[in-house]
């Protein structure tokens, strides 16, 4: 073999060598965390409070490692507020070499929120979100109501979902965002989303009023909010 | 030198017997092709390694549906569904966390699925390879699905690995399998609009899902 052969061995070799290494850069700490997080519900109104129930949260992954975290709860009641019951949170999420995720999922049944003016058959909030070389991407898929009716309308028949961030007033209590998303991340290194099925927001007019002087418009203060099927995921 | 000879001139022998005797016993093994599902001591080893992963199934009971996954249901020797009957429908959500040993045996896990229908949650914990609602071992396997992607099964052979079922909080024999068809690309792979990855749970009393794409979620072989 002539130094020129030799030469472009030594090449080759070395784009062999180089090739798996690039590579296992390219792949290793895809992500260097990934979180998760579900509840079933959560409500803090004036007529009662119950914090995220049942509450699933992603224990800390360090290195290359997975978890799963679940909750149940039979029922939920807060009288005037909000029943539901069958109520599951899971979350589970992993960092790999070559991909890493989190997926979250929260569930309840039999919703009654402010006594019929929302009810369910059920919800579903299902998320995930995923870091591969090639990108990150989160999305909601599989979140679902069924047989939901908002102030006596028919939002769905059956199970099915609704656009998202679908936003109806509700008079004199305030108003509901269903199937609200709310994303994060860049899409490249890092994504994450949190979905929140049902989302009350209770508000009341204060101050306004007619004097001597003219009339000053009221303000819409925040009095509260209730939340059914909260799922997050998220990787970075 | 002659010693040598001589063992060396046994081994052939000794091969020819040992084929004999696998032939043999091969004549006087059931046609397998009937029986549909190879015993469990022909399945493939599994490969160590971990698998996580969640989401949302809703299996229809009809092979037909855009969401079965009949491309892959039997692969690794598993049965058609429903294995035992009947199929259980509706939504089913899940999450889970596995860790397999070189021997199979899981090392670790938990497996969480939720039967909406029914109204039921079945979990599976298993710490230092022992469950912790039998004190057994539990088996798994893994094995090549012909989407091209990788499966895992836990519980094998079914029945073998118990789950606790709420809210009654009794017990069941269940076996969870689920496929990762997009191993280490982006989750944006669908099949007649279902996620690529897909799921199965089976257990003793309730039925069989049967292989079914997700709806949304992940499944993720990181062996």
């Amino acid at each position: 073999m002539n130094g020129k052969s030799m030469h472009w061995v030594n090449r080759l070799a070395a784009l062999g060598l180089v090739v798996p290494l690039t590579a296992g850069l390219a792949v290793t700490g895809v992500a260097q965390s990934v979180g998760g997080q579900a509840y079933s519900t959560y409500v803090n109104t004036p007529v009662g409070y119950s914090g995220p129930s049942p509450l699933a949260v992603l224990p800390a992954i360090s290195g290359t490692d997975g978890a799963e975290a679940d909750a149940q709860g039979s029922t939920q009641s807060i009288a005037g507020a909000l029943s539901s019951d069958f109520l599951n949170s899971i979350t589970s999420g992993e960092i790999g070499t070559a991909e890493a995720g989190a997926q979250s999922t929260a569930s309840a049944a039999s919703i009654n929120i402010l006594n019929g003016l929302i009810t369910a058959d059920e919800v579903i909030a299902n998320v995930m979100s995923s870091v591969t070389s090639s990108g990150s991407v989160s999305n909601a898929d599989g979140s679902t109501f069924t047989n939901l009716v908002v102030a006596g309308v028919p939002v769905t028949s059956g199970d099915g979902p609704v656009a998202p961030n679908t936003n109806i007033s509700l008079p004199g209590v305030g108003y509901v965002v269903l199937n609200e998303q709310i994303p994060s991340g860049d899409g490249v290194t890092s994504s994450g989303i949190t979905v929140n099925m049902i989302h009350v927001v209770l508000q009341s007019l204060t101050g306004g009023g007619c004097g001597l002087l003219g009339c000053l418009p009221g303000v819409l203060t925040t009095t509260g909010e209730i939340i059914v099927g909260s799922a997050t995921s998220s990787v970075q | 030198m002659s010693q040598e000879h001589k063992h060396w001139s046994v081994v052939p022998g000794l091969l020819v017997v040992a084929l004999l005797a696998a032939c043999n016993q091969d004549g006087l093994t059931p046609d397998r092709s009937r029986l549909g599902k190879p015993s469990f001591k022909e399945r493939a080893p599994c490969t160590p390694g971990k698998w996580t992963g969640g989401g949302r199934i809703d299996p229809t009971g009809d092979h037909g549906a855009a969401n079965y996954d009949n491309a892959d249901e039997q692969d690794g020797g598993q049965p058609v569904g429903p294995d035992p009957a009947p199929f259980i429908t509706g939504k089913v959500t899940f999450g889970f966390n596995v860790f397999l040993a070189s021997d199979c045996s899981v090392t670790k896990g938990e497996i969480e699925v939720n039967g909406h229908v029914a109204k039921l949650a079945w979990h599976v914990s298993i710490h230092d390879g022992v469950n912790a609602f039998d004190n057994q071992s539990v088996s798994a396997e893994t094995f090549d699905d012909n989407s091209g992607g990788r499966c895992l099964v836990v519980g094998v052979p079914f029945p073998s690995m118990t789950a606790r079922v709420n809210p009654q909080g009794g017990f069941e024999q269940v076996q969870f399998e689920v496929c990762d068809n997009d191993r280490g690309k982006a989750q944006s792979g669908r099949i007649n609009g279902f996620h690529v990855d897909a799921m199965r749970w089976r257990t003793a009393n309730h039925g069989d899902t049967g292989l079914t794409y997700l709806t949304g979620g992940n499944g993720v072989d990181h062996s």
